[in-house]
């Protein structure tokens, strides 16, 4: 178990998010950054698709109620336990009674804790992620609060050595101020001098950025077709709205929708795009689906290696 | 009339959309839904989901292990098949929910459509609508057709936040916010049915093709 001794602004239990459940209206939902909850995971020695923690908005404490190894990721914090610096990306020993906190993100948005075990918490519509607009999932389907406390699946046989680290080069480029995108939806209601502009500016994350989507400002695109009929979304979509502004729709976003959409973030940049923090700048670049779809492969084998290295510290 | 060839799309590196023609119709979505129970049918390797709307079902797929063109190409000989196949929708339901009509914008529609309050809502409940689609949020079905007299644009500033159970209009569609979200359209009712839940089996109370009819109560 661990309970929240102090929480921080947003906190809620997320996994890789409900992938069956769209012909209902689901959202995928899950991580915001499937990169990071994935690769936290992967380093403490849990299944990929283990629930963790998602917290954002600042610092908070938590309290391990059993022995426990832990790793954080995704966003940078400075984090302790109990008083001792903790280092991104790699295993920390917590001994049950323990308190570990993150005084205070400094870059990035949302950061993952994933224990050995995972979270325990009830799989609902195959995933235990928090949607947190339909109240469920997660823990209670709501935010963590002071006081809370969460179940921890079984501690696995064997666990990877403690300081198991890693290595940067296995990371999503999270500095890299270019996020990648692929054409193919609707992109003929847009004429050249759109997609021009969508490629050639600098694109700022607005205020107006949560799990749903992150409105960005900058130009505006030109875009005469105002309302389609409904169609589907997803993660990474770009919806031009009547006011030409770009909104990527995140992780929460609806199902289906009417705004004719430009451009598709590639998954595998999603993440970079996802840690961007309101006034901070993105520029977009245009590759093919092939392309897309490489680099995607090559991120789920970048998460294969650290699960590998990680079963392998614990023989060293 | 013989229907437009199929056209696919990618929706970014882990989607195809699978478009059936550029004008909603009955007969489209009829289409539509018959290609998407297929496409779930057929258990194709690597799919994820099967997401019908309007015009276009979309499919989404694990790109690790299935390329664009590979699962394109499968979808669409698929939907082929769907199309020339005489195979029967399933069993549609008819639904009676009920409804109180309280709703904060009953007033303005009934000033905006020239009806008086009573008239709207004998119009909302005459008739028995279709679920066209379910999407939006978790349970939310598009509901046709509203009686040609209630028809209204979506108001031009959606609001932050409409209660679970609204029973809402707009343009030629009417339905129930399953769940607390931001919302656009004109509400005229409120029902205590539950819309969704995530624990049934069939979470969410409305299936497309099933038929829906409002009733008054005090």
């Amino acid at each position: 178990m661990i309970t929240i001794t102090r929480a921080p602004p947003y906190m809620t239990v997320q996994n890789g998010g409900r992938k069956h459940s769209r012909a209902f209206g689901v959202p995928r939902g899950g991580a915001m950054d499937t990169f990071a909850i994935r690769a936290v995971n992967a380093i403490v020695g849990n299944s990929l698709d283990a629930a963790a923690l998602e917290w954002a908005l600042g610092g908070g404490s938590v309290r391990f109620d059993r022995d426990c190894l832990f790793a954080i990721g995704g966003a940078t914090a400075r984090a302790t336990l109990s008083g001792k610096g903790v280092a991104p990306c790699t295993t920390t020993f917590a001994r049950a009674g323990e308190e570990f906190t993150v005084e205070q993100i400094s870059s990035g948005r949302f950061l993952y804790l994933a224990c050995d075990g995972g979270f325990d918490v009830p799989v609902i519509l195959g995933s235990r992620s928090t949607y947190l607009p339909g109240h469920f999932g997660g823990h209670e389907g709501r935010m963590l609060r002071s006081g809370d406390s969460v179940a921890l699946g079984a501690r696995p046989t064997t666990l990877p050595a403690e300081g198991f680290h890693s290595a940067a080069d296995l990371m999503p480029r999270y500095d890299s101020a270019i996020v990648h995108i692929t054409s193919g939806t609707q992109e003929d209601s847009f004429d050249e001098s759109a997609w021009r502009t969508l490629t050639e500016s600098d694109y700022r994350i607005s205020t107006a950025s949560d799990r749903t989507g992150y409105k960005l400002e900058g130009p505006a695109l030109g875009n005469s077709l105002g309302m389609l009929p409904s169609e589907a979304g997803c993660p990474g979509a770009i919806q031009i709205p009547g006011d030409g502004l770009p909104i990527a729709l995140m992780a929460d976003a609806p199902t289906i929708g009417g705004y004719p959409k430009i451009a598709v973030v590639s998954e595998a940049d999603l993440p970079i795009l996802a840690q961007r923090r309101p006034g901070e700048s993105i520029r977009f670049q245009l590759i093919t689906i092939e392309q897309s779809q490489r680099a995607l492969k090559r991120r789920a084998s970048d998460i294969h290696t650290i699960s590998q290295l990680a079963s392998r510290s614990s023989r060293g | 009339m013989t229907p437009a060839p199929l056209r696919a799309h990618p929706l970014g590196d882990s989607a195809v959309t699978i478009v059936f023609g550029a004008e909603r119709s009955v007969e489209l979505l009829r289409r539509v839904h018959s290609a998407a129970r297929s496409l779930e049918a057929a258990k194709i390797p690597h799919v994820d989901d099967v997401v019908p709307a309007y015009l276009a079902v979309t499919v989404f797929y694990d790109p690790r292990n299935a390329s664009y063109e590979e699962i394109s190409a499968k979808l669409m000989a698929a939907c082929d098949r769907a199309t020339h196949s005489s195979a029967r929708s399933p069993k549609s339901r008819e639904h009676r929910i009920p409804v109180r009509y309280d709703g904060i914008d009953l007033e303005a529609v009934a000033t905006s459509t020239g009806l008086s309050v009573q008239d709207v809502i004998a119009r909302h409940s005459a008739r028995a609508y279709t679920v066209d689609l379910l999407g939006f949020v978790p349970g939310f079905a598009y509901l046709s057709e509203l009686d040609r007299s209630l028809h209204l644009p979506r108001r031009a500033q959606p609001r932050p936040r409409i209660a679970a159970g609204s029973v809402a209009i707009a343009a030629a569609q009417t339905g129930v916010y399953p769940l607390d979200t931001p919302g656009g359209w004109h509400i005229i009712g409120s029902t205590q049915t539950v819309m969704f839940d995530p624990t049934r089996d069939a979470p969410a109370l409305l299936a497309p093709g099933d038929t829906v009819r409002f009733e008054r109560v005090p």
